[in-house]
């Protein structure tokens, strides 16, 4: 075994001065350990990123396993004299399991796996969902994705123009607001997607994230092209006597979670009533009694972040099926747009993937290389993209502040009855 | 189109391209826009189906995948080499 190089990374080192833990601590740490010269080279290279104030990784190439078309990003370095342990250090997404759960000893497994095959080093998790498996040369990369198949039972994800690993909150595991089975979908939609995830199928890249309740743990509305957020349709469920222990002081609002000072006694109107965006609440001082009009209300779902112990989600429960958010790329970052205000969320899911489906074949008929989903809807209006591609219905939903848009244009036959004015007759009256 | 059919012409197209553009390398948009009237998810199975073959082969910038003939243009390990041990 050569011996083992160091390099001086002052400007690294300077990261591990913060209050946080910093990876350079983590990363030396490993490396005296095991004595791992990838390690090194990987801070030596992250130095002279800094001192040159640009990347020195070139990536792309034809790393892969046979039969997948992702799962695999090449990557290279450029400074390979200089850091040759880091000369190929390839990254291998991993697909995660749903809402994320782990056994210890699975944790263990794939650690040994990636000390053995790999550098060491991990990313728990990449912002797509996965496992992120850092540092590792071609010909390991079969080996790797044998033993994660085999010993691991864990499949490859999602990356390149592939439907990305589908991602999703852990829903109703652990969190008792989840209206729907997030991680029932999640792996649903993997199953029934695998061809998508594993080749090469669309202009670009393709993000699902599925979260339980619209505080959306997941940002699925912010960064998936398909985002279904779990909502409810009756009314939200109030523990009048618990709503009167937070007014009393009883209970701590937010769950205790500002606990760190005193921010003074709890004001109901203050902090809930008046933050209320549809001002659909109203708090009875007399009665001591809150009323909700659920009919304005908007789901942000604040009032029970305030008072998780007296308000809770209806039980009528389904999801918000949204699309096209993505970065800022192309015209600025975007959220996704409601398509499907409230679908039912049964096994198998069928009218979901039947939605997902159109919308996919639309995009890869019509859609321009490295295009999202986003842009496509952007470009053809989103008027069009749900009522002629989807075959959807316009719904008030779909209009971003209904209530306060009075202009509506109708065609003669969506008006009963069609136009009662002659405009001939008008243009008399009042020449253009 | 046969299946058979549409694989030699994606083939076809690659070729063309290499032989008129110098391009080495095809998004499957591409394919599409030179194989009219096939449905775009018919191309990505045929496309998909000849790397399994080995007739074809993926090159991924890891955002997205384009398509090459074997041994043309930028190739595995794309212009890097591993450095001798010394």
């Amino acid at each position: 075994m050569s011996e083992i190089k160091k390099h001086d990374t002052p400007l690294v080192d300077q990261l591990k001065t913060g209050p946080w833990p910093s990876f350079v601590d983590d990363i030396y740490i490993y490396a005296e350990k095991y004595k791992k010269q990838t390690c090194f080279d990987i801070m030596g290279q992250l130095e002279l990123s800094y001192k040159n104030k640009e990347t020195h990784w070139k990536h792309g190439g034809i790393v892969g396993v046979f039969g997948y078309g992702g799962g695999v990003i090449g990557r290279y370095s450029d400074q390979q004299e200089q850091f040759p342990a880091v000369w190929a250090f390839h990254t291998v997404r991993v697909h995660q399991p749903g809402g994320k759960w782990y056994h210890t000893s699975y944790l263990k497994k794939l650690c040994d796996l990636w000390d053995h095959r790999g550098s060491g080093i991990v990313n728990f998790h990449g912002s797509t969902g996965d496992i992120i498996l850092l540092g590792t040369v071609t010909e390991q990369l079969e080996y790797i994705f044998f033993d994660l198949t085999h010993q691991l039972k864990q499949d490859l994800g999602g990356s390149g123009s592939n439907l990305r690993t589908p991602s999703s909150c852990m829903g109703k595991s652990r969190c008792q607001w989840s209206c729907i089975d997030t991680m029932a979908i999640e792996y649903e939609l993997s199953m029934e997607f695998q061809d998508e995830i594993h080749r090469p199928s669309f202009p670009y890249k393709f993000k699902i994230k599925v979260s339980g309740c619209p505080i959306d743990c997941v940002a699925a509305i912010a960064r998936a092209d398909l985002s279904i957020i779990g909502t409810w349709v009756d009314d939200i469920r109030i523990d009048q006597e618990a709503v009167r222990a937070y007014v009393g002081g009883e209970l701590k609002p937010g769950g205790n979670s500002h606990s760190d000072r005193d921010w003074g006694p709890f004001d109901i109107k203050k902090e809930v009533i008046e933050l209320c965006p549809t001002q659909c609440m109203y708090w009875d001082e007399n009665e001591k009694k809150l009323y909700i009009n659920n009919k304005e209300c908007n789901r942000c779902m604040h009032c029970m972040a305030v008072m998780p112990e007296a308000l809770w989600p209806g039980t009528d429960t389904g999801a918000t099926i949204l699309m096209g958010s993505k970065a800022p790329i192309l015209e600025g970052a975007q959220l996704s747009s409601v398509i499907v205000p409230f679908m039912r969320m049964e096994p198998p899911y069928d009218e979901l993937k039947e939605v997902t489906r159109k919308a996919w074949d639309f995009w890869m008929e019509v859609g321009k290389n490295r295009e999202r989903l986003g842009e496509l809807i952007q470009r053809i209006g989103l008027n069009r993209f749900i009522t002629e591609v989807l075959g959807l219905p316009a719904v008030p939903q779909h209009i971003r502040e209904p209530r306060s848009n009075p202009y509506v244009f109708w065609k003669e036959e969506e008006v009963p009855g069609g136009w009662t004015r002659d405009a001939a007759e008008f243009r008399k009256r009042h020449p253009a | 189109m046969e299946k058979e059919e549409l694989k030699q012409k994606i083939i076809e197209v690659i070729e063309k391209k290499i032989k008129i553009a110098g391009k080495s390398k095809v998004y499957l948009k591409d394919l599409q826009k030179d194989i009219p009237g096939v449905s775009p998810r018919d191309i990505k199975n045929a496309a998909n189906e000849l790397v399994r073959e080995g007739k074809l082969e993926y090159f991924s910038t890891g955002s997205t995948v384009m398509f090459g003939i074997p041994g043309v243009g930028m190739g595995l390990e794309a212009g890097t080499e591993k450095p001798k041990e010394e």
